[in-house]
């Protein structure tokens, strides 16, 4: 437990892809730190439903991995002329092994985002259920665009994420970070403030 | 017959491109870019350069290798995510879009 712990924590680090695209759009995604990998597919196979592949691996001690397999949803979008808000939920399940045991792990999360040109708000809960217990975590992110960019045009941003995981010791993680949008490539990087630098590359099709 | 065959004789001058301005309000980033060029794929000769999307005026244009119903657009266009609100064609002459 202690291990899922500490990956919940620094997977709070990470940035992910929007749950639903667009219908038939992919992506792919991979989270690099220096000891932990996750790897996500996600198929948008509906304007509102996608269907996602993830995996972790932790090189640490305990020799963490799981892969759960899940649908997402787009429970409801708001456009506005220059804006738009997004409410998304998300359920996966699947198994994890490490040196010392398997089992069943699964989640489920409740995520909203808004956004213009130049300003992103965004907030996210999950829930685990991990080892026979139920924990949870609560992630909010404010981001803003230094200059507003167009069509095929590099997009910068620069986020601030603040990130509560409630069995770690009531201590909330922040995390400024760079994010690149460039066609159909994303990429962000950055570090949290206990020093865990992490690389997120993401590819839309 | 004989102007029957001198119509069809003059046909191809008179010939149009299908372009299309539709308005999409909430379009905010390049994914509404990446999913309107994905949506339109099978309607354009080219995604990169016949699907302009104007993230500024909330404007997608399409430049369509035949016309297609403005029913389907909206479907394409809700497809990538949003709504379709105005739809406008615009005639363009295809040996004038050459010459240019």
């Amino acid at each position: 437990m202690r291990l899922f712990i500490f990956l919940c924590t620094i997977l709070g680090g990470y940035a992910f892809a929007h749950p639903v695209i667009y219908k038939n759009g992919w992506v792919y995604q991979g989270n690099f730190m220096p000891q932990m990998n996750q790897m996500n597919i996600t198929y948008t196979f509906d304007p509102r439903w996608s269907f996602g592949l993830n995996s972790h691996r932790f090189d640490g001690a305990d020799e963490y991995q799981d892969v759960t397999l899940g649908f997402n949803t787009l429970l409801k979008r708001w456009l506005q002329h220059d804006s738009q808000g997004n409410i998304y939920l998300g359920a996966h399940y699947g198994q994890y092994e490490d040196n010392f045991d398997k089992g069943d792990v699964s989640h489920a999360f409740l995520m909203a985002d808004w956004e213009d040109r130049e300003d992103y708000i965004m907030f996210r809960t999950k829930k685990f259920f991990y080892d026979g217990k139920e924990t949870q975590d609560y992630l909010a992110r404010y981001g803003f665009a230094p200059f507003v960019a167009g069509m095929d045009e590099l997009q910068a941003w620069a986020i601030l994420q603040v990130y509560y995981y409630e069995e770690q010791n009531r201590e909330a993680l922040i995390t400024p970070m760079l994010r690149f949008f460039y066609k159909n490539v994303l990429w962000e990087m950055g570090s949290t403030t206990k020093g865990a630098s992490f690389l997120t590359l993401m590819v839309h099709y | 017959m004989r102007s029957l065959f001198l119509a069809l004789m003059l046909l191809p001058s008179f010939a149009f491109a299908e372009k299309v301005v539709v308005d999409v309000p909430g379009m905010v980033c390049q994914m509404c870019v990446q999913g309107m060029k994905k949506n339109f794929k099978s309607a354009v000769n080219n995604p990169d350069k016949d699907v302009i999307v104007d993230l500024e005026k909330k404007t997608v244009t399409v430049n369509l290798k035949e016309k297609i119903s403005d029913k389907e657009i909206k479907k394409r266009v809700a497809d990538a995510g949003y709504n379709a609100e105005k739809i406008a064609w615009v005639e363009v002459d295809n040996k004038k879009e050459k010459s240019e």
